[in-house]
């Protein structure tokens, strides 16, 4: 099996990621099109972050 | 010359509403729903009760609890030794984040008030929420791949954003929307609608402010809310 595949505590990130960048928008603004902005916003800048730091500690293990 | 932007209407004032806020911290999102913002109220009440229970669900449900402290050393902070419930979240400080998610974490005090440490269980709850014995809990730190310790992580996260739902309800949200136009009714109107005489009708809407450009408000996304 794939490593990625396996079961892993990196597969319960997404609800975390989707619950947090929800409610913290939805506790910033009342208009429902500023809310899925700023979530999705919110999302994609935590998902950007932790893939790089995935990517980083990869490749410091791997070529390390 | 360019023309001035046409001012924004002043937003009315932050009324604060602490009854609204004790419903969210009962149940999240419970003050929205009570001040007619029903979508939100549903958002976070889905949305925060979803992350705890996941949390404790990937801690097999056994990472949410007040611990039995009264065999174990005194804790003392600015020279004050703590007693009771303070001393028993010193020695469990998760708890203090569990804790804001409301009455969901409330059975956890409750096995720690009647806590009697020659039972498995507590009364009504059984083990849900009651300190695990030293043994289950070296079980679950030990073959649990990390999701328990992550599990309590995703309840305090749960816990600490229902603060922020608090405050939304207590004081709104961070940025105010302008009152819409449709929204500009005189109090008289609604007086005069309540006692039965004419229905509310359309006011004018109110007189925007007599400012030099240079004093021109903020746009909207720009004003805090409280």
């Amino acid at each position: 099996m794939l490593p990625l595949l396996a079961v892993s505590i990196y597969w319960d990130l997404p609800v975390l990621l989707v619950v947090v960048s929800l409610v913290y928008a939805a506790t910033r603004h009342d208009n429902w099109d500023k809310i899925v902005h700023e979530a999705t916003g919110w999302g994609l800048r935590i998902t950007g972050f932790l893939v790089a730091i995935g990517l980083v500690l990869y490749l410091l293990s791997t070529y390390l | 010359m360019a023309s001035s932007p046409t001012p924004e209407p002043p937003l009315p004032p932050v009324k604060l509403d602490p009854l609204a806020a004790l419903l969210s911290y009962l149940i999240p999102g419970l003050g929205q729903v009570y001040q007619g913002r029903t979508g939100k109220g549903l958002l976070f009440f889905g949305g925060l009760y979803v992350l705890f229970f996941y949390g404790m669900w990937m801690g097999q449900w056994r990472n949410v609890w007040l611990p039995d402290v009264s065999g174990l050393p005194d804790v003392s902070v600015a020279g004050q030794t703590l007693g009771g419930p303070a001393k028993a979240a010193s020695y469990r400080p998760q708890f203090l984040g569990q804790f804001f998610i409301g009455t969901a974490a409330w059975p956890g005090v409750y096995q720690y008030a009647v806590f009697d440490a020659t039972k498995d269980t507590g009364p009504v709850f059984g083990k849900f929420q009651r300190t695990p014995d030293e043994k289950e809990l070296n079980e679950l730190q030990r073959n649990g791949n990390k999701r328990w310790d992550l599990g309590w992580v995703y309840t305090v996260i749960a816990g600490v954003l229902n603060l922020l739902v608090i405050y939304d309800a207590f004081a709104g949200p961070m940025f105010r929307e302008p009152p819409k136009p449709s929204d500009w009714v005189d109090d008289a109107d609604v007086e005069g609608a309540r006692a039965g005489a004419q229905p509310p009708a359309k006011a004018e809407p109110p007189p925007a402010p007599a400012a030099p450009p240079s004093q021109v408000p903020n746009p909207p996304d720009q004003q805090g809310g409280a």
